[in-house]
């Protein structure tokens, strides 16, 4: 990612969802510069999941875009299918609420006939206008007269769901590790290393 | 874009430190080990003697983005005074070894080892397990491609040995998933609880060669899981609550990956034995026919039928389908282990002998030639599992590795290496009954 190449190896592009909303959809909303300003925005892109490549900020296997909202997610071959409701995104020092997550899960086909894939699309939006909460309100609200309502910005996070997902990347134990974890304690004679 | 690290620092929003381990050992542990500067102090150095692991966090806080694991360089220095292993000792607890170190690679090339350490409140013997684990990477010791530490060792020639010197560390807290941490205990205090014969059997599998081993005990795992999936399944299906059922599935991806979790959670006897045998093949696959008869010889499937045993498996099936406890099919899985070496000790009369005199030793640091020759004996006298790396590639293993015995009923004794091999990728285990 070349975004990225003034960071030392071994810094990633994770945000949480709160950081997604707060950092990037809020700071793109008022129209303020985003720093580094990683993420493109597609609009309304028509690209399959796998087209992405190239077009949408990569990192490891998921890709970041801005978006915008919609009723209709249809892409040249496909269409993103919502999956199960809203889920309320908390400012993780004040408690407020800062927006909400949709998760869609990609068809291939024509709606509403089509074949499930395993490619997954997180759509993060800000409350809608009005409950709009936090510093983006008092810039968007000047702009809401403009041709453009920014608060239909949303940003999106895609990436295929695979078996490979759960490989040893160390940072976490695994199933093997907890098994010798727990045969350590039938070791009564715990020396210390 | 402006990051400056470790101090008042500012990591661009939504970026995080989250290094590969490849990236650990081969860009930032090599330019410490080679003293050269690294562009932005990411790592600190630390002394982990005088750092307990909850102040880690802040000392090695990376900007101000809230982390799940926090990164040092320590130098390996300090040893206790009886012997040559590395002092981790704090003024709270201290740091111990768990499980085998694993090789790490880097474009397919060996460049160094990771162990993995738990910190136990208190002093040994009497230590408290947390759930603070730390990574500790280390460089091999001979890395002769490698031409930023073999310049340097020229003038330095302790620069690079793996038991002295720098490591790079990873130190997290170990997730408690709600329900994985029900089932896991479950598993772990069937294990601990009187059911040694299929931790011993996990660990023969784990001794395969590593590359495919992993997979291979998750499945093993992951079979096992599902007894005791299934019998919270039943309790679901009580509760008429299959929700819980499907927050286990979440947690527990590895299980999903098994056939008939949830349409038919007790098989017939024959789909069992298939399904063991289907385990088999399926891992035996990735290994070498000699890894892959290892567990063969444990698990086979004619064996398996032949048993006296396989009569218990009705009962498997009526205690799922009353809603028993999942300790019914341990204790048939013990029986059915239980009765084939039974079997086996009875055929050779050497094997008491070997039981006993392994049973007179020391429990840790004994002989490992002597080892080895029990395991000879036992190989000729009977047709046990004993699964042997070769001689050389055993003692490199053993020098560092601990040694873990335990003893069932009095009788039964089960040895296995379960840890540090330096070369994991070789067969390391010891099965003997």
């Amino acid at each position: 990612m070349s975004n990225n190449a003034k960071l030392p190896p071994g810094f990633r592009f994770y945000p949480t969802d709160e950081e997604l909303i707060v950092h990037f959809l809020q700071r793109k909303a008022a129209l303020l510069p985003c720093h580094p300003d990683v993420i493109p925005d597609l609009d309304l892109y028509p690209y399959d999941p796998w087209d992405l490549d190239g077009k949408a900020m990569v990192e490891g296997n998921k890709w970041y875009f801005y978006s915008r909202r919609t009723q209709t997610r249809i892409t040249g071959n496909g269409f993103w299918m919502p999956l199960g409701g809203d889920e309320c995104i908390y400012s993780s020092s004040s408690g407020q609420k800062v927006g909400s997550k949709r998760c869609y899960v990609f068809y291939v086909g024509e709606p509403p006939e089509g074949a499930k894939t395993n490619w997954f699309l997180q759509e993060y939006r800000l409350p809608d206008s009005g409950t709009s909460a936090g510093s983006s309100s008092s810039r968007s609200s000047k702009k809401r007269h403009s041709k453009m309502d920014y608060s239909k910005w949303v940003v999106c996070r895609v990436y295929e769901r695979n078996c490979s997902d759960n490989e040893d990347d160390g940072t976490e134990l695994s199933c093997l590790d907890e098994v010798f974890l727990s045969l350590d304690d039938l070791d009564e004679i715990s020396l210390p290393n | 874009m402006n990051i400056s690290v470790n101090g008042q620092s500012q990591v661009p929003p939504g970026f995080r430190f989250h290094p590969t381990e490849e990236e650990l050992l081969h860009y930032y542990l090599r330019k410490k080990v080679a003293s050269k500067k690294i562009d932005l102090d990411v790592i600190r150095d630390v002394d982990l003697n005088k750092l307990e692991p909850w102040d880690i966090q802040e000392k090695c806080r990376i900007g101000s983005t809230p982390q799940n694991d926090w990164y040092f360089f320590s130098h390996k220095d300090k040893k206790y005074p009886t012997g040559t292993r590395t002092n981790r000792a704090t003024a709270a607890g201290f740091w111990k070894a768990t499980g085998r170190d694993k090789v790490i690679y880097s474009n397919s090339k060996r460049i160094g080892m990771r162990k993995t350490l738990v910190f136990y409140k208190g002093r040994a013997p009497h230590g408290q397990k947390s759930d603070w684990i730390m990574h500790e990477y280390r460089l091999d010791e001979n890395n002769n491609n490698n031409t930023l530490v073999s310049s340097l060792e020229e003038e330095d020639p302790n620069m690079s040995s793996g038991e002295d010197g720098w490591v790079v560390c990873r130190v997290f807290k170990k997730k408690n998933y709600h329900k994985a941490v029900e089932s896991c205990s479950q598993i772990s205090s069937n294990l601990s609880h009187g059911h040694p014969t299929a931790a011993a059997v996990i660990s023969a599998a784990g001794g395969g060669s590593s590359n495919s081993s992993d997979g291979f005990l998750d499945r093993i795992l992951g079979y096992m899981g599902r007894s005791s999936s299934s019998s919270s399944l039943l309790s679901c299906n009580n509760n008429n609550n299959r929700q819980e059922m499907m927050n286990i599935q979440q947690v527990l991806p590895p299980f999903m990956h098994l056939p008939r979790l949830l349409e038919n959670p007790w098989p017939t006897p024959t789909s069992t034995t298939t399904a063991t045998a289907a385990m088999i093949n399926d891992s035996s696959s990735g290994l070498s026919p000699e890894d892959g008869g290892c567990f063969a010889a444990a698990c086979d499937e004619d064996q398996l039928v032949r048993s006296p045993a396989t009569n218990e498996f009705p009962k498997l099936e009526a205690a799922g389908g009353g809603g028993g406890s999942g300790l019914t099919d341990w204790v048939a899985l013990d029986r059915l282990v239980a009765s084939q070496l039974n079997a086996a000790a009875h055929d050779g009369g050497t094997t008491t002998n070997v039981r006993e005199d392994l049973f007179s030793f020391p429990l840790l640091h004994h002989d490992h030639q002597n080892q080895e020759n029990h395991n000879n004996n036992n190989l000729r006298s009977n047709n046990t599992v004993s699964c042997r790396s070769n001689v050389s590639n055993h003692h490199q293993a053993s020098s560092s590795s601990d040694q873990v015995y335990m003893m069932v009923n009095g009788e039964d004794f089960w040895s296995f290496a379960g840890s540090p091999s330096s070369s994991s990728s070789d067969p390391l285990c010891h099965l003997s009954a």
